[in-house]
């Protein structure tokens, strides 16, 4: 069975690489062509569940649905079919319906990231941060190369902010120092009011920038809003020193300019 | 393994490829270019050492060649060799020390490999030393020429005759850099698809000029940027740490790099988050307030403006990938002093003026309030687009769609072509070249019969 299945499988994929359908499935012409493609091979599960794909990206729900149900027949315990039902259930905002379809994905393909991603989103659309958590780190744990917005979606769930920031430390060390992970732990120190610690990921950030003036502008914006008059005053005028050093068509641009006369009022508010 | 040991030692004793027992069937092709390093990548049917060897003089080269292999080649003055660790049939071989602005002379392997000449479209019979130049120091201006392909990966004759218009228009001219702007290999990015719409296609190119690809949603087929895993992230070799200008990414998905007095900006329109929270948004922001360079050029895969064989009024196109991209991009975009958007999908051709601002479906188009310079931009006729060299946010940017260097759209139902943003629509395949020099850009847009069917300048002041 498992044979003959694959036999058929080369054939429709030989059948699918020479289609018009290869330009875009979102075209008329090319949806038409799928749907020929799954006319001349009613029982092959892969057409079914792309076309199902397609189908949920262009809203078509009831029509994913219908493909689902036919592609799920045809292969009872391929999870790909359960991750794609669970990802039409969270398009239709059931993600308690989701869970439970990637509950049982989960069982026949242990260990699965996208299963674990998607079910991740279903609890935390569900409240379930805790649940969510779990699901994010399973996932990143199995991943080699994670996208960082997997450690930014865990650090934006309802947790303590320390666990947060425990979270996106791991993802620096394992990814680098990538911006929107260093700015997302950032605004968590300030929120935990730990200055020094916001100033060092702010250091961070700026080591990546040949224009660290804007950097500096909010080294002293920080310290400021600390009650450190006299040390953001240092970083303001540090700032300034370092717009004077830039070629002129920089330090004359506009926003550059505007940057400049911001830095002269903060360390001279009288003038 | 035994055997292909057995049949290397043969070759270093008599000199000939007749005994060489592995073939090179990928490249070599060329990433993340900066001025003092350079990635080299090719694949073997069996696993090897990989191997670089290079210099400044192909005649050390040769003779270091002539030597047989690697180790011998260490000998030779001026000639030098970098590995990687381990065996494997893909070779990812990262140089350094690189002089800016330099031709090198390089060879991969052990030098027992056979060429793939067989299947290489482009220059027949590949020689066995292949040459790349290292990008000049990041700053100073130095006349730049990039190669532009969206929605090359056809693999057919129309694939084949836009590349060879371009080969002909830049002759000997060499090509600094090259563009991808995602859909490189149809139907579904599979590694097979890969192989025969680029590697096959344009092996010349491959070896001899950097490429920065961008995700298209034919390639997310066969990859997924979350997991960052499949075809796409296995074959290319990305900056995720700024390795190559620009702020760290941590991901190969979206990155950016500098090219002399140019920031290049890649971003993933088809399968990374893309709302105003998302890590690519925040990134972005943060990379184009790090920059100094005098032009910026962005390039992803949707369209923010199309009316060609997509639509970018319809909510339901794409998954609303164009609106995102209009809607909360663009704005950060422009913000951040973009110059010129370059995108595909749209299996056509068209291109805005100088705009700023508009944000919303084509029925909000204001030409009064959007176009920060009317006309074409040709230097001949309406006078070209100027700009403040000074970095000023919403100074204007020209879009363009350039997504027909695999195909155009239907010639029995064609695309209406009438998105009010833009100036200059066309139905044909072709490929675009951009050149800078200095504080001027210009864009060709070349069809596949050769004609040069747009063109546009912008001069900074």
């Amino acid at each position: 069975m498992a044979l003959r299945s694959r036999s058929r499988s080369v054939v429709m994929l030989l059948a699918l690489a020479a289609a018009p359908l290869g330009a875009h499935p979102e075209t008329p012409e090319a949806r038409a062509e799928f749907d020929r493609l799954i006319a001349e091979f009613p029982n092959e599960p892969d057409l079914r569940l792309r076309r199902a794909e397609h189908r949920i990206e262009s809203r078509e729900f009831d029509a994913a649905e219908s493909d689902l149900r036919h592609a799920r027949l045809l292969a009872p315990r391929d999870p790909r079919i359960l991750v794609a039902y669970a990802s039409l259930a969270l398009a239709r905002e059931q993600p308690e319906v989701a869970r439970q379809r990637l509950a049982v994905a989960l069982s026949l393909a242990p260990g699965d990231p996208s299963a674990h991603i998607l079910r991740a989103r279903a609890s935390a659309r569900l409240g379930e941060a805790a649940a969510a958590h779990a699901d994010y780190s399973a996932a990143l744990a199995a991943l080699p190369e994670p996208s960082p917005d997997l450690y930014l979606a865990r650090a934006a769930l309802p947790v303590a902010p320390e666990l947060a920031l425990r979270g996106l430390d791991e993802g620096i060390a394992r990814l680098g120092p990538a911006a929107a992970l260093v700015e997302r732990a950032l605004a968590l120190e300030l929120q935990l009011g730990r200055t020094d610690a916001a100033l060092a990921r702010l250091d961070a950030l700026a080591a990546g920038a040949e224009r660290k003036e804007t950097f500096l502008k909010r080294r002293g914006d920080i310290l400021a809003a600390a009650g450190r008059a006299a040390d953001a005053r240092v970083a303001y005028s540090r700032a300034l020193d370092l717009i004077a050093a830039q070629p002129q068509w920089l330090r004359e641009s506009p926003a550059t300019a505007q940057l400049a006369a911001e830095l002269r009022r903060l360390i001279s508010p009288s003038r | 393994m035994l055997p292909r040991l057995v049949l290397s030692t043969a070759f270093v004793l008599t000199g000939t490829s007749v005994f060489a027992a592995t073939t090179i069937t990928r490249g070599p092709y060329l990433q993340i270019a900066t001025p003092t390093s350079m990635v080299v990548r090719w694949r073997t049917d069996a696993a090897e050492i990989s191997t670089v060897t290079y210099g400044l003089e192909r005649e050390k080269l040769t003779a270091a060649a002539a030597k047989g292999d690697g180790t011998a080649a260490t000998k030779i003055e001026g000639v030098l060799t970098a590995k990687a660790e381990g065996v494997s049939t893909e070779h990812i071989v990262h140089l350094k020390d690189l002089k800016p602005d330099t031709r090198y002379f390089y060879r991969v392997g052990t030098g027992l490999e056979k060429a793939p000449s067989a299947t290489a479209e482009d220059a027949p019979g590949v020689p066995a030393i292949n040459t790349f130049t290292t990008p000049p120091l990041v700053g100073p201006a130095k006349p730049t020429r990039i190669w532009v392909l969206g929605d090359p990966g056809t693999k057919n004759d129309t694939q084949r005759a836009v590349r060879d218009v371009y080969y002909k228009f830049t002759g000997k001219r060499a090509t600094d850099l090259w563009l991808l702007l995602g859909d490189n290999a149809y139907p579904d990015g599979t590694d097979t698809d890969y192989q025969k719409a680029i590697f096959e296609m344009y092996p010349e190119t491959l070896r001899t000029s950097p490429l920065w690809p961008a995700l298209g949603n034919h390639d997310g087929k066969s990859a997924n940027s979350i997991t960052q895993s499949g075809v796409y992230y296995d074959i290319f070799t990305l900056p995720t740490m700024g390795q190559a200008g620009g702020v760290p990414s941590g991901t190969e998905a979206y990155y950016s790099f500098d090219h002399a007095n140019i920031h290049f900006v890649c971003l993933d329109s088809h399968d990374t988050v893309r709302t105003a929270d998302g890590a690519m948004l925040q990134w972005l922001k943060a990379d184009l307030a790090a920059t100094q360079r005098d032009w910026i050029i962005a390039y992803f895969h949707h369209p923010t403006y199309t009316k060609g064989t997509h639509d970018s009024d319809k909510d339901s196109d794409s998954g609303g990938r164009m609106n995102d991209m209009r809607a909360i991009f663009l704005p950060v975009l422009e913000a951040g002093g973009v110059d010129v958007i370059l995108t595909g999908h749209s299996h056509v051709y068209e291109r805005s003026p100088l705009l700023d601002g508009h944000y919303g479906k084509s029925p909000t188009f204001d030409a009064a309030r959007h176009v920060k310079q009317k006309g074409n931009g040709r230097p001949e006729r309406d006078g070209v687009y100027v700009k403040p060299r000074t970095r000023a946010a919403h100074a204007g940017e020209v879009s363009v769609v350039t997504g027909s260097a695999g195909h155009a759209g239907s010639k029995t139902k064609p695309p209406p072509l009438n998105h009010p943003a833009m100036i200059v629509s066309y139905n044909d395949p072709g490929s675009s070249v951009i050149d800078i020099d200095g504080l001027r850009l210009d864009l060709t847009f070349l069809n596949d019969k050769g004609e040069k069917r747009d063109w546009f300048t912008i001069q900074k002041k």
